[in-house]
């Protein structure tokens, strides 16, 4: 964390609660480098006014399978900060790297919907369309992996 | 630090937004499940934590990496979510690559000699 600290006043797109400006900047980098504007969610109003923009249009295109990749804002739905906080309840927990926490980010997002669609089988058994609670509980009784969360939810 | 004991809570928006996404058009959400599901979600995030810190202590290394989790998520019965968990850190390691490499280029015209070091801090940065 304190490595981005260093770049505080060199640019924002490091920093955990970005200006909308850097992200419109870096969503018109984006676009430039990958020759798909069409795919950008919030399509920028301003071009870029720095010369800052040339050595990201210098990336090769591989570079872009994701066109939302360019923060990790938007490579996890979940907020990483979030997630390292959590982590860091674990005591024996010395060091985990930015990587391991999107992926600890990431793997949380799939649990979620995998969840959510085996609730929604108990919820879709009895003929209902909203999941309840009882079918959250079914499901998580009814599957083996999930046996780590018996006990842990009445709290 | 976490400073107050909502800061551990995962945002309901976001959840209720991945929760839908996951399920047909017509299906909704009581707000108590999706209050279980968030409260699971937790858990796991927990739960896989301190597997892949007891499997990085076996293996004598003090840093948890990528390839611890995605390790103890095989080993936990979640092996279904390796395959697009490392897809997605291939895009998640370009995209920090590209990132430093911008960044080292603007350095240079500052100081080459504070860059490389930064940018061999954020590949390594880690939680303390």
């Amino acid at each position: 964390m304190a490595s981005e600290d260093l770049f505080e006043n060199e640019f924002s797109e490091e920093q955990d609660l970005e200006l909308q400006q850097a992200m419109e900047t870096e969503a018109e980098e984006a676009g430039e480098a990958k020759e798909s504007p069409e795919v950008i969610e919030e399509t920028p109003e301003n071009p870029p006014a720095e010369s800052a923009t040339e050595p990201v249009a210098d990336k090769p295109l591989t570079n872009g399978t994701k066109p939302s990749a360019d923060h990790d804002a938007r490579m996890t739905q979940l907020p990483m900060a979030r997630i390292r906080n959590i982590m860091k309840l674990d005591p024996d927990l010395h060091m985990a790297n930015n990587e391991a926490v999107f992926t600890v980010a990431k793997a949380v997002e799939l649990f979620i919907a995998s969840l959510s669609r085996e609730s929604y089988t108990y919820t879709a058994q009895s003929k209902k369309k909203t999941i309840q609670k009882r079918d959250v509980e079914m499901a998580i009784s009814a599957v083996d992996s999930l046996m780590f969360l018996d006990g842990a939810m009445n709290f | 630090m976490v400073e107050r004991i909502e800061d551990l809570n995962l945002p309901n928006a976001v959840i209720a937004r991945l929760i839908k996404e996951s399920l047909p058009d017509s299906a909704s959400v009581s707000k108590e499940a999706r209050g279980a599901i968030a409260r699971a979600a937790s858990v796991f995030a927990i739960f896989v934590t301190s597997s892949s810190t007891a499997l990085a202590h076996k293996q004598n290394h003090k840093t948890i990496t990528a390839k611890d989790i995605l390790q103890t998520l095989a080993e936990l019965d979640f092996e279904s979510f390796v395959p697009s968990l490392t897809e997605d850190l291939e895009v998640y390691r370009k995209m920090v690559k590209d990132k430093k490499e911008s960044k080292a280029n603007k350095k240079d015209t500052s100081s080459s000699e504070n860059a490389n070091a930064s940018s061999t801090a954020v590949a390594e940065e880690a939680i303390e």
